[in-house]
């Protein structure tokens, strides 16, 4: 009888973490507060084209980094790809949440990167409704 | 204690006759196995020390480590070695080697069968000279390298002294060791006499006029003894003088934040490594960060920037931290502007900074080893090969 509960605690414990490797509570809240500020359901196809796009031709050069004219140029075409920051070197986890499963999954740490990587690539702010795009394809890579 | 060797075997004085023999016996083994030895780790100080690059360092202060065993070695068997090992040998009145002097000028030299007052003489001033080398350098290691024996006794300050009388020392050594390897060969020219090969087999020609004295024998028991308690309680004075914690090195509890903030982009640049003023400027231009956009929430700012400040420069007594407190004024951020990384650096090709495991010059890590711990040691550099 023990052996039979201790069993079945350990399928249990084993289904709730492989639900909670793509549905994180915390990164739930997050999406849910950028799709309160967007006009449409986010999309991973969309997220997947933001996410592949050259913006050299339409972005402000000045304010955008000649280096990084997309997403791409550091987190290489395959988001599930460990990669090298392109200035140090240093090697980065997989930005995939396949991956990395804790990704996006603090507020801060996302607002952080998205403010500094929409302005090298963009050349401005993403708007709320590119960040929720973009991260319903990266939590469905 | 008794002299063991008094009662030599009767061979032994026979060989040695100095009534009949063509050759004497001069250089006991030990003798010629320690000139041999040092000569060989003389060598190998002196590539290391001037020629090498900075990552030979374990092997130079290897090689000081056993010279300065290897004195005490000499010391002991000055007293306990046999007749011409001992120093009283070729302890000469100054008259005596004036009168030497002049009579090498005359090109006519007495012959001596051990050291002539000059090659004596010369000797004392090698081990004198040698000892002070491996002081010397024991204090920069000390002082400046935050190791060795002591690391925690010698400031940055006197380990920076060290080396200018490290450095003069050595110039010392190499112009008495051109007189030493000089006067071997003007003694072999004066007299027929190849001294190089005597310290090989150890013995010498008879010359007429030699006087021979009864020749003492060696103590070897207690020349091991003492050599042996001399290399144990070296070993065990170094090593319990290297278990105290380096002066110059501040408790500090590294950051979380600093790990999460400071080193997700890039390698960690310890707070010792530039100073507080330059630490402000950086975290005030944080949204051009070296060309990039690293910009943080003021908090996070405010935290870091107290971390940085409260460990900077200023506060550490080791090589990097007293080095890289003098920074470019134009470039008051960048660690590899300061003119002493500029210096240590200018053999280095441009070619190895661009390697692909390296990526530039902020990369330290990419060749010192420890650089995320704030030491850079000599021994932890490795340039990588792509």
């Amino acid at each position: 009888m023990k052996k039979f509960a201790t069993l079945t605690f350990a399928l249990l414990l084993g289904l709730t973490v492989t639900g909670t490797a793509h549905a994180n509570p915390a990164r739930d809240a997050i999406i849910a507060k950028l799709q309160a500020q967007a006009s449409q359901p986010f999309s991973a196809e969309r997220g997947k084209a933001f996410y592949l796009k050259d913006w050299s031709g339409e972005r402000d050069a000045a304010a955008s980094d000649p280096e990084t004219p997309s997403c791409t140029a550091c987190h290489s075409t395959n988001p599930r790809n460990e990669t090298k920051h392109a200035k140090t070197g240093k090697v980065k986890p997989p930005i995939a949440v396949s991956a990395t499963p804790d990704r996006f999954t603090d507020p801060d740490n996302v607002e952080k990167w998205f403010r500094r990587n929409c302005n090298g690539v963009l050349g401005r702010e993403c708007t709320a409704q590119e960040k929720g795009d973009f991260l319903t394809f990266m939590i469905g890579q | 204690m008794t002299d063991m060797n008094d009662g030599a075997p009767k061979g032994a004085e026979a060989s040695a006759n100095p009534e009949t023999d063509a050759k004497i016996d001069v250089w006991d083994a030990p003798t010629r196995f320690f000139h041999w030895s040092l000569v060989f780790q003389v060598f190998v100080a002196l590539l290391t020390g001037f020629i090498f690059p900075e990552w030979w360092m374990e092997t130079h202060i290897w090689a000081g480590h056993l010279i300065v065993l290897f004195i005490g070695f000499r010391v002991v068997w000055g007293f306990a070695g046999s007749e011409y090992s001992r120093f009283d040998t070729f302890i000469f009145p100054v008259a005596t080697l004036i009168e030497h002097v002049k009579s090498v000028l005359a090109k006519k030299p007495k012959h001596y069968v051990g050291h002539n007052p000059a090659g004596g003489l010369m000797i004392f001033g090698l081990l004198i000279v040698l000892f002070l080398l491996t002081t010397t350098g024991l204090m920069i290691l000390g002082g400046e390298e935050n190791q060795g024996a002591l690391a925690a006794f010698v400031n940055y300050q006197a380990g920076s002294a060290g080396k200018v009388l490290h450095s003069l020392l050595s110039w010392l050594l190499i112009l008495m060791i051109l007189g030493h390897v000089g006067g071997v060969i003007l003694e072999g020219l004066l007299t027929g006499e190849n001294l190089i090969y005597s310290m090989i087999t150890g013995q010498k020609d008879r010359h007429p006029g030699d006087v021979v004295p009864r020749q003492r024998p060696p103590h070897v028991l207690w020349g091991a003894f003492a050599t042996g308690a001399l290399v144990i309680g070296a070993a065990a004075l170094v090593n319990f003088l290297s278990s105290f914690p380096p002066s110059g090195h501040v408790k500090m509890d590294v950051s979380d934040t600093w790990k999460s903030e400071c080193a997700d982009c890039h390698m960690g640049y310890h707070p010792s490594h530039l100073p507080a003023e330059s630490w402000r400027k950086l975290m005030t231009t944080l949204d051009d960060h070296f060309g990039e956009d690293a910009s943080l929430d003021s908090a996070t700012v405010q935290e870091l920037t107290d971390y940085l400040v409260k460990y900077s420069a200023e506060t550490w007594d080791t090589e990097a931290a007293n080095r890289f407190r003098e920074v470019d004024p134009a470039e008051p951020r960048r660690i590899s502007a300061t003119p002493y990384w500029v210096r240590k650096h200018a053999d280095i090709k441009e070619a190895d900074f661009k390697k692909s495991s390296v990526k530039g010059k902020a990369n330290c890590i990419a060749c010192h080893q420890d650089a995320e711990s704030g030491r850079f040691d000599d021994q932890k550099i490795r340039i990588p090969r792509e």
